[in-house]
């Protein structure tokens, strides 16, 4: 005979947190700055967000210095949001992404992964299944982030917004946790007809099995 | 003066080398990309090593390249030696490469073959100066682009100074299959590919001219590589949905596959009566 279970109480999430970065590869300041703005921060503080943590790469630690010197831990400035930042992580940001995800028994609600629109970021994101915005990065060569952030947000995995939009995104960032799709796609029977990587590979070696 | 320094004589010069260089340039492109076309091998035993040689670029195209890589489970019993090319200063694609042969694929040859260590080990990280960073411009690209195509060649033919011989089971240096997803370096690596190939082709006729008459030429072809080494595949960037990418636009006439992964750059060739983008899906993962 087993004693009954101790009934407890369902932990009530305490934090929740908004991941930002900017990549490796290219600088991003409008983003970082974007962030740091006030309609920004209450945006996150309207959504009941508690924590920003922020990636802000190696040529964004004049931007990160220049928040910290305008708002120090517990000022008005920061709404209320503790905000924490970190140059890079060379083990890749896939523990970082994780904390959006919702975790009871460490009191995390499901939070929101805010990227720019590099393709290493978004595949990482959506392998994990966090609700992802990704934000164009305008300055670089045509612009070509613009159209895999525009087909990825028509197919619904993720919303894409510019700098300018950043605090209505949020709002949608928590609609689309509600729907979230699996990434990736299960092949459909059009795909299935394609020949995968592999097969081309074969292909050209000349291996016939 | 002499007659042949007046300005006439130095005009009809400079237009002879004009023609002459566009001629030899226009040469070129065309052998480049007409004249091996297809030498894949009719059949080719299942257990014959395979040499692949990788080519990554900075953070995107590397995160995409091992996630492709994941997706079609790269079998390392098939794919028996690897060569990672990656751009100087670019750390992270080498830290990539490291973890990917450490974790995903001795995780995987445990999984297929237990006890089997056959495989470790088998690869190396070659670093070549970089063709283009982030936001150099495209005036200074070309001299770099120069001393990139180099190392590449040297690469190719297995004597770069980060490469030591290969295993014994491999024939040649030559990689038997390169494959990229469109970084800067993988310009110079695919044209020195497709370069090497020209060479031979025009080697092998030559030796078999000579050969006719004095039964020579037979040890160049133990170095040269054969008709079905040096196979391209050119991966356009998944971040690419819509137009084709530089590198791509530049390599889509010279690689022997050129695979898109959005509908929309399906069918896109180079000039008409050029051999089509075939559309693969996501390959990603």
């Amino acid at each position: 005979m087993t004693a009954p279970l101790p009934v407890r109480s369902r932990p009530v999430p305490t934090k929740k947190v908004c991941f930002v970065t900017v990549g490796a590869t290219a600088s991003f300041h409008l983003l970082l700055q974007t962030i740091f703005k006030d309609d920004f921060l209450r945006a996150l503080r309207r959504f009941g967000f508690t924590n920003l943590l922020v990636q802000y790469g190696k040529d964004g630690q004049s931007v990160w210095d220049d928040f910290l010197r305008r708002c120090p831990p517990h000022s008005e400035g920061r709404h209320g949001v503790s905000v924490e930042g970190f140059n890079f992580n060379p083990d890749g940001l896939d523990a970082e992404m994780r904390l959006a995800r919702s975790n009871l028994s460490q009191g995390r609600d499901g939070g929101l992964v805010i990227s720019h629109a590099g393709s290493g970021s978004i595949l990482g994101a959506m392998r994990l299944g966090v609700p992802l915005v990704v934000v164009p990065n305008p300055t670089l060569k045509d612009n070509h982030q613009q159209e895999l952030a525009d087909e990825l947000q028509q197919q619904g995995y993720v919303i894409a917004s510019s700098c300018q939009n950043l605090a209505a995104a949020v709002g949608q960032g928590e609609r689309l946790r509600a729907q979230m799709l699996a990434w990736p796609p299960v092949c459909s029977v059009s795909q299935r007809q394609q020949r995968s990587l592999e097969d081309v590979m074969s292909d050209e070696l000349g291996f016939l099995d | 003066m002499d007659s042949w320094l007046s300005w006439t004589g130095l005009f009809w010069v400079a237009a002879l080398a004009v023609v002459a260089g566009m001629s030899t340039i226009l040469l070129t492109m065309h052998a480049l990309a007409k004249s091996q076309h297809s030498q894949v091998p009719k059949w080719r035993s299942k257990n014959t090593p395979i040499h692949l040689l990788v080519v990554l670029g900075s953070g995107g195209h590397t995160a995409e390249m091992f996630s492709m890589l994941r997706r079609m489970s790269l079998n390392p019993s098939k794919y028996t030696y690897r060569t990672y090319i990656v751009s100087s200063g670019d750390n992270f694609s080498a830290t990539k490469a490291v973890e990917f042969e450490t974790t995903y694929l001795n995780q995987n040859a445990k999984e297929n073959a237990p006890g089997g260590q056959a495989t470790t080990g088998s690869y190396t990280i070659v670093t070549v100066p970089r063709a283009r960073r982030v936001h150099q411009s495209f005036l200074t690209a070309p001299f770099s682009t120069i001393q990139s195509f180099w190392s590449c060649l040297l690469v190719l033919r297995g004597l770069h100074p980060d490469q030591q011989p290969l295993p014994s089971p491999a024939r040649s240096p030559y990689p038997d299959v390169i494959l990229t997803n469109g970084p800067a370096t993988a310009v110079c690596v695919i044209l020195a590919a497709r370069l090497l190939r020209l060479c031979h082709f025009l080697c092998a006729g030559l030796s078999f001219n000579r050969s006719v008459g004095t039964q020579a030429g037979s040890e160049t072809s133990a170095t040269a590589p054969g008709h079905f080494q040096l196979r391209t595949i050119f991966v356009e960037s998944w971040a690419r949905v819509t137009t084709l990418s530089l590198s791509g636009k530049l390599l889509l006439p010279f690689a022997d596959r050129f695979l898109v992964q959005w509908p929309a750059l399906k069918g896109k060739k180079a000039w008409s009566g050029m051999r089509e983008t075939e559309y693969a899906g996501t390959l990603v993962d």
